[in-house]
């Protein structure tokens, strides 16, 4: 009888532990988390992303998230301009490293140690910033319908090949701040001399330039043009919707890391917490990476083929003045 | 002079005692206060957040951290050479499509207002149509049908003639001009088309009656009498085309041709991160040449009494009979609505049933999807940024017309000195280009006394302080038109100043203030430029709500909102058209 209720006790304990959540959290902060009510977030991550994440903070931790969407300057414009003049409206502003940085480096951030962050690797925490929750990878990608796989490019490098004249769009290097960040972080892949003439032989092929990656993206999915400089994880997002795109197997991939940081003037402080804590959980991970994100958990990845292949290499981080004179050099090897 | 304006005509006094006795008489009059209210609220919304502006011009910091006096935003932004054929590719772009939006508004007006082509109502109802649809789609739209790849249009040339080639290339001055006369034309034609309601037809029978013909009647007499109008139009069209971003953004860039507008992106607002006083300080530069189009538009507009067509001998405006030409007349609207309207919103329909844009083929028949439709239906989200814009559009354009209706009034009709004034205020805020002006509204509201900022109100005093112009425009080419001996004849019938204004001059202006009242729905329907900046995340209008989706891809939904929202804006403008009318006075 003592042996059946000591299997018992054994088969209920790790029914227990099987079934717990990959999230968990303390008691106290999520009844304090409700206590404030709703989280204000400023970010750039894509509004139907954002969403599926809002939605588990929603289920886990029961409180409402207003999310104000823009672009990465458009988010620390916005912030940095509020916390000055002593306004503050934000919880947690989550956008790409360099503006983060900008910001941290002007006290707008607290200091909060998440308990989710111990299961990113140490590579991908940030000192300052704490962990790089996701990796922004940019390609080449290319209609499937349009070029078959085997006259596809095989390198960057093939790019400036005669085959591909006039066949390529691009965001504005002189426009697009992660575009100059990426063209000006090319000898990380290539070496300097080789960079600099695939940067001139690129422009040489007059590429479509449009304003950011989105646009090069739909103009390969719509057929307009062939071929694009963009983000890998279009190749999933519209693939979902039926577009026929592939990305070439670089190898190595450049791309720009994705921080969340809680506000030093925070008016829901403790939802901001509880929002961090969530949000670096292995569940959201997992969601996010569904949702086409290339997230830094192992093992984990978005439904993209070969997504385990990519090595990703991290851009540069440029300064103002930097990246003034980088899309005044490339204004004249560009547009000239 | 009338009485009244004699009274309110202050002169420089002499002596104190008789600048008492004229202070006095000026504010005895109920018509001084209503000056002194609309000046004292038109020059609080203008110069506050034009102030800040300036300041930022002039310091070398951001918002909310101590600098120095500089002139280094001036020199960097002016002293460079590069800068002034941008200049000159920014005004042969203005002038070309705010000349050809002219002809395109002045076409559609004549024939749906003075003619009697059939389904010239139609006509006149679907014209507004575009203005609701933000720019950039229209753009899109464009792109989509005229881009040298596979634009629809290019590719139905070399399907049916077998052409190598498709004959258009969107990606061009031309292009870029046609797209943004498209946009601008609705401004126009709700311009003009008040103007011609309210224009007596008496004189052009005169000139038949005296031997014009037709084609003479409209050069020496319709022409002229609306000439107001279409300067009015012209000026507003100018200076949009000129600080306009999306339209070049969108096919310029590929087009490699610079205009000063994606210079001010690059080097100030696009720039990492944002220079705002360098933004402030070109924003400054396009106001100069801004107001200088508003000077010029003043001196041809100086004689008002020129234009006086609507007096009290009466007069009911009546279409000209075209014959059998009335046909071809409705065909040549027709085929003007077919670009305006119809291309566009056919575009946005095929894009709101594709689940991602691609040019239709057999299979596309398949792969039909309503999911874009579901998506308003069902979320929450876009229920409540339809209930926001709508009472911003509601309640901004009512302001708005009220306070555009006394400004026009007292700029037109009266003497008073310092009256020109309230035209040089309205405009200054509507001549930054949007995003350096709402930069000024977050400067000047985030820290203000009353806790408005992160609240609607502040949306609402960003579109009247902004869109003010428009309303003014619109109320004032109508003014001009009506003859002062209406209102003179109320005075002299022993009307004080509030009732012939509201008996005499208000209907009289009604073409001009429900023209005005149009355009301001429909833009603040779509507005994002200013809203973006100032809109608290728990409040979201539609603008944003569209710009937001359009960044992430989601052309689908957008579109699918885009033609929710023209059915809601049609049955406004049918309502709004309903009671500008003068036969339903």
């Amino acid at each position: 009888m003592l042996r059946k209720a000591q299997l018992a006790f054994a088969f209920f304990t790790a029914a227990i532990f099987s079934a717990a959540p990959l999230y968990s959290q303390s008691p106290s902060l999520i009844a304090a988390a409700k206590k404030d009510g709703k989280v204000v977030v400023y970010g750039s991550l894509e509004s139907d992303v954002a969403d599926t994440a809002f939605k588990g903070v929603k289920n886990k931790i029961g409180i409402d998230v207003d999310y104000w969407r823009a672009s990465a300057t458009k988010v620390m414009d916005r912030a940095l301009s509020e916390f000055r003049a002593g306004k503050p409206v934000v919880d947690i502003v989550l956008t790409n490293d360099n503006p983060m940085q900008i910001m941290y480096k002007e006290g707008l951030f607290a200091k909060y140690e998440s308990p989710s962050a111990k299961d990113f690797t140490k590579e991908s925490i940030d000192p300052n910033l704490g962990p790089r929750y996701r990796n922004v990878i940019i390609g080449v990608v290319y209609n499937k319908d349009i070029i078959k796989a085997a006259d596809a490019p095989k390198s960057l490098e093939d790019l400036v090949k005669p085959q591909y004249r006039g066949k390529l769009v691009m965001p504005d290097p002189t426009q697009h701040t992660t575009t100059t960040q990426w063209v000006a972080s090319l000898d990380k892949l290539m070496g300097k001399e080789k960079a600099a003439k695939f940067i001139r032989d690129l422009a040489a092929q007059k590429p479509i330039l449009v304003e950011s990656l989105l646009p090069a993206a739909e103009r390969v999915a719509t057929g307009e043009t062939p071929i694009a400089i963009t983000y890998v994880k279009y190749v999933y997002i519209y693939g979902q919707r039926g577009a026929p795109l592939d990305y070439v197997r670089l190898g190595k991939f450049m791309g720009d890391g994705h921080y969340l940081d809680l506000s030093a003037k925070a008016p829901h402080p403790d939802a901001g917490k509880a929002f961090i804590d969530y949000f670096l959980s292995a569940d959201n991970m997992k969601t996010l990476a569904k949702a086409g994100e290339f997230v830094n958990r192992k093992g984990i990845y978005p439904p993209i083929p070969d997504a385990d292949k990519i090595q990703f290499v991290e851009m540069y981080d440029l300064d103002s003045k930097a990246f003034a004179e980088k899309k005044k050099e490339y204004q004249q090897i560009f547009l000239h | 002079m009338s009485a009244d304006e004699r009274a309110l005509t202050v002169a420089p006094s002499t002596t104190t005692a008789w600048s008492r006795t004229r202070l006095g008489a000026f504010l005895s009059q109920p018509l001084s206060w209503v000056f002194i209210s609309v000046v004292g609220i038109v020059g609080f919304l203008s110069l506050y957040p034009t102030f800040f502006l300036f300041y930022g011009s002039l310091t070398d910091a951001p918002l909310g951290v101590p600098g120095h006096f500089t002139l280094g935003n001036y020199i960097r932004a002016y002293s460079d050479p590069e800068a002034y054929p941008l200049l000159l590719n920014s005004f042969i772009f203005g002038l070309g499509a705010s000349g050809l939006s002219l002809v395109f508004a002045l076409t559609l007006a004549w024939i749906t207002i003075r003619t009697n082509a059939p389904f010239r109502r139609i006509f006149e109802l679907t014209a507004i149509v575009p203005n609701i649809l933000p720019p950039i789609l229209v753009s899109i739209s464009w792109v989509m049908l005229l881009n040298p790849s596979n634009g629809l249009i290019n590719g139905l040339f070399v399907k049916l003639l077998g052409m190598e080639k498709g004959p258009f290339n969107i990606y061009s001055m031309p292009g870029l001009i046609f797209v943004e006369s498209l946009i601008l034309t609705p401004l126009a034609f709700l311009i003009v088309a008040a103007a011609l309601k309210s224009m007596d037809p008496s004189l052009e029978e005169s000139a038949k009656t005296l031997g014009s013909n037709e084609f003479g009647v409209m050069r020496r007499v319709t022409f002229p009498l609306i000439r107001p109008a279409i300067l009015a139009a012209g000026t507003l069209n100018f200076v949009r085309a000129v600080e306009s971003f999306d339209t070049p953004a969108i096919i310029a860039l590929p087009a490699r041709i610079e205009v000063f507008t994606t210079k001010i992106w690059r080097e100030a607002l696009g720039s990492f991160p944002t220079n705002h006083n360098l933004a402030a300080t070109y924003g400054v530069g396009i106001l100069v040449i801004a107001l200088i189009f508003v000077y010029l538009y003043r001196h041809f507009t100086s004689q008002v009494e020129n234009f006086s067509t609507v007096t009290g001998k009466g007069f009911r405006p009546h279409q000209i009979d075209l014959g059998r030409w009335r046909f071809a007349a409705s065909g040549l609207a027709l085929l003007l609505l077919v670009l305006l309207v119809l291309l566009p919103l056919l575009v946005l329909l095929l894009v709101a049933v594709l689940p991602y844009y691609h040019v239709p083929t057999w299979r596309t028949w398949h792969n039909l999807t309503l999911d874009h439709f579901r998506y308003v239906w069902t979320t929450p989200r876009v229920h409540r940024a339809f209930a926001n814009s709508l009472f911003l559009a509601l309640a901004g354009a009512s302001v708005c017309m009220i306070l555009a209706s006394l400004a026009s009034y007292i700029t037109v009709r009266t003497k008073i000195v310092g009256r020109s004034l309230i035209d040089g205020l309205v405009f200054i805020p509507w001549a930054f280009p949007g995003t350096a002006m709402a930069l000024g509204l977050l400067w000047a509201y985030v820290d203000f006394p009353i806790p408005i900022y992160g609240t609607i109100w502040i949306i609402l005093i960003a579109y009247v302080t902004r869109f003010l112009p428009y309303g003014l425009r619109a109320v004032s080419s109508t003014i001009i038109q009506v003859h002062k001996e209406l209102e003179e004849a109320s005075v002299v019938c022993g009307a004080g100043f509030l009732a012939t204004f509201r008996r005499v001059l208000i209907p009289m202006m009604r073409p001009g203030v429900m023209a005005g009242w149009i355009i301001l729905v429909t833009i603040f329907l779509r507005e994002f430029s200013a809203t973006l900046f100032l809109y608290s995340p728990g409040a979201e209008p539609l603008g944003p709500l569209l710009y937001f989706l359009y960044l992430d891809g989601m052309r689908g939904r957008v579109a699918a909102i885009g033609l929710v929202i023209s059915v809601i804006s049609i049955i406004l403008i049918a309502f709004a058209q309903r009671y500008s009318r003068w036969e339903t006075n």
